[in-house]
């Protein structure tokens, strides 16, 4: 049993799922829905359709070459079962899940930062210009000039005195 | 070893050389190719009966040569195109001749053997008789085409021409009906032809002669592969029948002959006179087949009688006399004179074998025998010719020389002649699974893990786990995965301390926070006027602003909402001038009442008319009713989504254009 790999998602098949088209060339491609299959049948390319993890890889947007990674691939030789190797291999698997994850996480935030610089900057902007809307230019003004004034009056009568 | 250098001479003198044979009969021919007699026969051409040519030839010419003339036409043209009818038809005729005469083999031109073969079959001379004919029926075509022709060039007219070439045709329809018999013959040999055995004349050949009902047949079939009928009345073998056998690596023909009765070669018929010829002209080893139960119906003497007059036939042939059906009777059962018979045989130097095809005892034997006579005979012929030399001048036989008295034994490896030896004694092999199985019966498990070979034997029956959270284990298993993973940790750590993973978040100072609380507020204030006028209801003509009475409460809210210090505002500019044109209005209102007097009728009545939903209704408990009574009745058409009353409008819910029909080119999303 293993969990193969969505053609087009990149999702997880898991056995009793999807679908697998053989082509002439005797080359498979696995789906792990018909939604997938459907896109492949139309002849798009995953590289191109944003939602699969293969354009999320293409375009930068998730972490691609890291050593983490390279943990989870297919080997060609084959090692013969061993308690203890195996063993350790799951202990492993844990550990380097949670690296990899937080590698993962990482990259994404640091990604986004530059969106929360410009969300900055619009917030700032925004609120110069359209203050009016919940502000009065001069709300809470109105006191202070009056006050402003009374003092000026009492100055003059002052100063007149 | 002489054999095998026997065997190889034998085959190359045969395949290397063009034969000179030499053979009892007078016939003395030419040399011959060998290969050109053997498969030509089957390839004749079908002859057509002369109807069927007559047809074939003339719906040829008419489909083949254009059919259109006029009388107009120059005459020149005319000429030509009746010319051209008469010749294609006479080079129909012409070449369907030639063809005939080609395919028919020429009896001086076939082995003998054939030659003679088709002698007794079909006459020579009626043969020869009906080809002639053929051949004269060609010339004649050809003559009175010619004739014609030449005729044609002095049609002066369409209807002169035509004539000519219908008496053309004619006349060479006339030649082919003439020639009936011929061509039936003709067919009918061509169809026995190529149903001949296809005898070689020069290979390894054993023949079987003898009585009727000796038991020639039966020893072919025990033999080779053939199948001849075998039947308890005399004459069942018909014609020459062939088989081929395999000995020492050579493949060997066995002809089975009808049988011969004993009488001069005037009175025999066609059927006997087969075997004879095949007797006279193929080189083979003859095996004269006897009865000694003399079930045949013949006595040993009469068979003996024949052998003696057909002696002269085996000249220069290894002879075999094969002593048949002993399972009945054995030669030491016979009589004296019996006995006495099969000892002169012997005493002339030719084998006797027993045999019986019935229980295959003596027919290997009688193989072998004359298989073996027959080769050394063949060899020794060989020898005596002149091609000889240039072959043994290419063979040379290499006998290695002992260099000293070392034995060199074959060399068997030990694997094998265990093998041989299980083989042959019924030792028990190891324990199967199905032996376990009906061992255990209801209790079995088919486990094949115990049969893996781990470097720790006692891991066999593990569980062995594949997948962990949505990961194959397989793709995580590396020998070295300890190794890369403290490399990771560590890498981590630097990057930890690094400060990578520090969320970098200034905590921000008030005034940011502030700014953003304003700009989320002045978001949604802005949400909320575009949907507010999104609301607006704009039917009608665009009214400015100051038509629509603004309220002070709401004028004060939203300056309120704003920061402005809107309380107390009772003496402001806009309270005072409310205050103002109220009374103002009022006054002018009254004034209004007073002075106004109705113009027309309808503006009149319209004026004293009351509205519908108040007229007839006495108090206000009936209106409320009334307007319940209204609004029950609405409910049904409002559910119903009708515009009102007079709305009967039947909506095509499943239209039939979109759900009916096959799914053809066109997606499944939408029809």
């Amino acid at each position: 049993m293993r969990i193969e790999k969505c053609y087009f998602c990149s999702g997880p098949v898991y056995p009793g799922h999807g679908t697998m088209f053989v082509r002439n060339d005797c080359k498979t491609f696995r789906f792990c829905k018909s939604k997938c299959l459907k896109n492949f049948k139309k002849k798009r390319n995953p590289r191109k359709t944003r939602w699969t993890k293969a354009f999320r890889k293409a375009s930068g947007k998730e972490l691609t070459v890291d050593n983490s990674l390279e943990f989870e691939k297919r080997r060609n030789i084959a090692v013969k079962y061993q308690r203890e190797l195996w063993s350790k291999t799951v202990e492993a698997m844990r550990k380097v899940e949670g690296i990899k994850r937080k590698r993962q996480a990482q990259f994404i935030l640091n990604r986004l930062k530059k969106g929360k610089l410009l969300q900055k900057a619009e917030d700032i902007s925004e609120v110069k210009k359209n203050i009016h809307l919940i502000k009065a230019p001069h709300a809470g003004k109105a006191k202070v000039m009056e006050e402003k004034m009374v003092q000026k009056i009492q100055d003059v009568e002052m100063g007149d005195n | 070893m002489f054999f095998s250098v026997a065997v190889l001479l034998d085959d190359i003198l045969f395949s290397a050389s063009s034969l000179v044979l030499s053979f009892p009969s007078a016939v003395g021919g030419p040399t011959w190719s060998a290969k050109m007699s053997l498969y030509n026969f089957k390839k004749i051409m079908v002859v057509p009966t002369s109807k069927e040519f007559i047809d074939i030839t003339l719906s040829k010419t008419q489909r083949k040569t254009p059919t259109v003339i006029h009388k107009h036409y120059q005459i020149h043209r005319i000429r030509h195109f009746y010319m051209r009818k008469v010749k294609f038809t006479q080079q129909n005729y012409h070449d369907r001749l030639s063809q005939i005469l080609t395919d028919f083999p020429k009896l001086d031109d076939i082995h003998p053997f054939y030659a003679d073969l088709m002698n007794v079959l079909y006459d020579k001379d009626h043969y020869k008789l009906a080809l002639g004919q053929i051949n004269i029926a060609k010339n004649l075509i050809d003559n009175v085409s010619k004739d014609y022709v030449r005729l044609m060039k002095y049609g002066d007219s369409l209807y002169r021409c035509k004539q000519l070439k219908r008496a053309a045709l004619g006349r060479m329809c006339t030649i082919m009906k003439r020639q009936k018999q011929s061509l039936e013959y003709l067919e009918q040999v061509r169809q026995h032809l190529s149903r001949l055995p296809t005898i070689d004349p020069n290979t390894r050949t054993l023949l079987l002669c003898g009585y009727p009902n000796v038991g020639k047949s039966s020893f072919i079939n025990k033999v080779t592969r053939a199948d001849v009928e075998v039947q308890p009345y005399a004459f069942t073998t018909k014609s020459l029948f062939v088989g081929h056998m395999d000995y020492k690596y050579l493949r060997w023909q066995v002809v089975d002959t009808p049988g011969i009765l004993d009488h001069p070669l005037e009175e025999r018929n066609t059927i006997e006179m087969q075997a004879i010829t095949a007797l006279a002209h193929l080189r083979s080893a003859v095996l004269y087949v006897m009865d000694l139960s003399e079930q045949c119906g013949h006595t040993l003497e009469q068979q003996l009688e024949l052998f003696n007059n057909i002696r002269p036939l085996f000249a220069n042939k290894p002879l075999l006399v094969v002593a048949n059906k002993c399972d009945i009777k054995k030669i030491s059962e016979l009589t004296e004179e019996g006995k006495k018979i099969f000892a002169d045989l012997t005493a002339e130097d030719i084998p006797v074998i027993e045999t019986s095809t019935l229980t295959e005892e003596g027919v290997m034997m009688v193989k072998t025998e004359a298989c073996d006579k027959l080769l050394s005979h063949r060899v020794d012929s060989k020898m005596k010719g002149k091609k000889v030399h240039d072959v043994l001048n290419r063979l040379h036989l290499a006998m290695p020389a002992k260099r000293d008295d070392k034995p060199r034994p074959p060399f068997i490896p030990e694997g094998a002649k265990v093998g041989r030896k299980t083989m042959e004694v019924d030792t028990p092999k190891r324990k199967t699974e199905r032996d376990l199985e009906m061992e255990m019966g209801d209790d079995y498990i088919l486990d094949l893990q115990k049969y893996w070979d781990l470097m720790n034997q006692d891991e066999k029956h593990d569980v062995i786990p594949e997948i962990w959270e949505g990961h194959n284990i397989a793709d995580y298993i590396d020998p070295e995965i300890m190794k890369n993973l403290e490399d990771l940790e560590q890498e981590e750590e630097l990057k930890v301390k690094a400060g990578e993973y520090e969320s970098d978040e200034e905590s921000e100072d008030e005034e940011m926070q502030e700014i953003r609380q304003l700009a989320k507020q002045i978001r949604e204030k802005r949400k909320l006027k575009i949907v507010c006028s999104k609301e607006k209801d704009v039917h009608g003509p665009r009214m400015p602003r100051t038509v629509k009475k603004v309220e002070r409460k709401t004028l004060e809210k939203e300056m309120g909402g704003l920061g402005l210090d809107m309380t107390d505002k009772d003496d402001s500019h806009y309270a005072v001038n409310a205050r103002r044109s109220r009374s103002v209005g009022v006054l002018k209102k009254r004034k209004r009442e007073v002075s106004v007097v109705a113009t027309s009728r309808t503006r009149s009545q319209s004026a004293s008319r009351p509205p519908r939903d108040q007229s007839g209704v006495r108090d206000p408990k009936m209106a409320k009713k009334a307007k319940k009574l209204m609004k029950s009745q609405q409910k049904d058409m409002n559910r119903q989504g009708k515009k009102g009353e007079a709305d009967r409008h039947v909506f095509d819910l499943k239209p039939k254009h979109l759900f009916s029909g096959k799914r053809k080119s066109g997606t499944h999303d939408h029809r």
